[in-house]
């Protein structure tokens, strides 16, 4: 490089090592990234519209990215008791129902069967539906007899259709119904709302992008002199850049936190009416808090956003600034 | 070797006007010279042409050696790191001290705190100014900015001075101390090349003195 020759002519000139240089290199990254987000903080107000235009771009995805685990674990808790009801005649004694329960208890492919009286289940009925006191009115009971039929965790499918086929040749079964079709269906939403949160949170990464971008490119604006100097006494476009990429890192980390916040505060709005909501279902169900995993893939993706949207904006205006004299 | 060589150098900007047409010149280093001619000469164009600010429309300019034409992009940070600068609009940042902005080329340079921290205040004293470290620049006055941009153009203690009017702001008192000043640096071994109008300073110096004309070189007269 020229500079050595030249710089050999100067005087006393103390000359840096590699080592020193890495060393001094990675002094001025942690100067500059404290420098960045101590400049952020001492003006929040000023940065505030950023920081919550990330957060809410985050939150978004993030809360329906939570709607669909939680979905995800009660389909899977359902998965394990999809399970067969048999509805028997009205004609069926309880005796006759009692014995068929057993007989079908020791069918292949059978883990456990209930047999439901009719009074059973009208009282089941009454105090889960909480439609009680409008039932009392009725004069007879409309409900009929049933077995609940629990196959084997993990059967094929095919396996429980000709189970099917078998439970609907006993004469006292008029009905049977499987539970399986509205959990294959719910599978199938949510892979499709999968897909969806993939969309949607594509299009608003790109916005955090814009807006981070924006940012920048008003803040590389401010400092146009500043610039300048650096580049007229010999700094480095990675120089120059360093600070902005680092404020870009800080918005995303601060939106990213913003968003888990957020989040938690979605959390402990929705939590109590869903367990409420479950318990009236008669499921111990409870909305799964936002994992560690989640948050911290939150505030990464925010960083590396912030990160890009300064790096874009930076290259796109450092080549316009040249030094004025 | 020279320091600086320019050969027949020409820079005709866009709207057809001559800046500087057919310059050739050679300073060597170690050498002190001055540059006189009206306003609009061609001074500030041809330190800006050393700079890489502006790249001549014909000829070459050669800084120890090396052919600016040749320098790539990237290359252009490292060849401004060894030439100190001084401007008329001093340049200064006001959003730092005046030790900051003094400190400046060493930072970009990639020195630690420690490195430069007795550089800087060296620098700063050379020109007199060293109780003035901790203070904004915008506290100080047109003169005393000027010397907190010469402290910073030579901190780096640079092969090469360039400088555009040093002496614009500054009363005759002070304007001899900077060129008593410059007359050091040149004595420890740097090569400047010093632009102004202010002709009976230059001749009091007795330094070599190159002379321009509507962009065309018109004299070189040998000091004693």
């Amino acid at each position: 490089m020229a500079d050595n020759d030249i710089q050999a002519s100067g005087a006393s000139y103390h000359t840096l090592t590699v080592r020193d240089r890495l060393l001094n290199g990675l002094a001025h990254h942690q100067l500059v990234a404290v420098e960045t987000l101590l400049k952020l903080l001492a003006k929040p107000m000023a940065s505030l519209l950023t920081w919550l235009v990330i957060a809410i771009a985050l939150t978004l995805p993030g809360a329906l990215w939570m709607s669909i685990d939680n979905l995800q674990q009660l389909s899977s808790s359902f998965q394990s008791s999809g399970r067969i009801t048999l509805y028997l005649s009205e004609t069926a004694s309880i005796q006759e129902g009692q014995d068929l329960s057993q007989r079908v208890l020791t069918l292949p492919n059978v883990r456990n069967t209930q047999y439901i009286s009719a009074d059973q289940a009208l009282e089941e009925f009454q105090t889960s539906s909480g439609l009680s006191d409008a039932l009392v009115m009725l004069t007879g009971n409309p409900l009929p007899a049933a077995i609940l039929v629990e196959p084997p965790l993990g059967l094929a499918q095919h396996e429980i259709a000709e189970l099917l086929k078998v439970l609907k040749r006993y004469q006292l079964v008029e009905e049977t119904q499987l539970d399986l079709v509205w959990l294959e269906r719910l599978q199938a939403i949510l892979v499709l709302s999968e897909r969806m949160v993939m969309v949607l949170g594509g299009l608003l990464a790109l916005a955090i992008l814009l807006v981070v971008g924006n940012t920048i490119r008003l803040s590389i604006a401010a400092r146009v002199d500043e610039i300048q100097v650096i580049k007229l006494v010999g700094g480095t476009d990675a120089y120059i850049r360093k600070p902005f990429l680092y404020t870009g890192i800080w918005f995303g980390m601060i939106g990213g936190l913003m968003a888990w916040l957020f989040l938690i505060m979605l959390w402990a709005v929705l939590n109590g009416p869903v367990t409420q909501l479950a318990t009236l279902y008669g499921t111990g169900f409870g909305l799964r808090p936002v994992s560690a995993t989640a948050a911290s893939t939150l505030i990464l993706s925010g960083m590396v956003l912030g990160w890009l949207g300064a790096w874009w904006s930076v290259s796109r205006h450092l080549h316009e600034i040249e030094p004025q004299a | 070797m020279s320091m600086v060589q320019f050969e027949q150098v020409g820079k005709r900007y866009a709207s057809n006007r001559d800046a500087l047409s057919n310059v050739s010149f050679a300073l060597n280093k170690g050498e002190m010279a001055f540059l006189t001619g009206h306003s609009g000469a061609g001074k500030s164009t041809l330190l800006k042409l050393m700079l890489l600010m502006e790249h001549p429309t014909q000829g070459r300019v050669l800084i120890n050696g090396h052919d600016l034409s040749r320098l790539r992009r990237q290359a252009i940070p490292y060849h401004r790191r060894q030439i100190g600068v001084v401007f008329q609009n001093h340049q200064l940042l006001f959003d730092r001290s005046v030790h900051e902005n003094v400190a400046l080329p060493m930072q970009i340079a990639g020195y630690s705190t420690l490195d430069y921290t007795r550089r800087v205040k060296a620098a700063l004293d050379s020109v007199g100014l060293l109780h003035l470290e901790h203070c904004n620049p915008i506290e100080l006055s047109g003169g005393e900015q000027q010397r907190v941009g010469i402290a910073r153009a030579v901190v780096n203690k640079p092969a090469l001075l360039l400088a555009d009017e040093p002496t614009g702001n500054l009363d005759p008192e002070l304007s001899a101390e900077i060129m008593k000043l410059f007359g050091l640096f040149q004595q420890a071994g740097t090569t400047l090349l010093i632009a102004t109008h202010d002709i009976p300073l230059v001749e009091r110096m007795g330094k070599r003195r190159l002379i321009l004309n509507h962009g065309r070189m018109t004299g070189d007269i040998y000091g004693r």
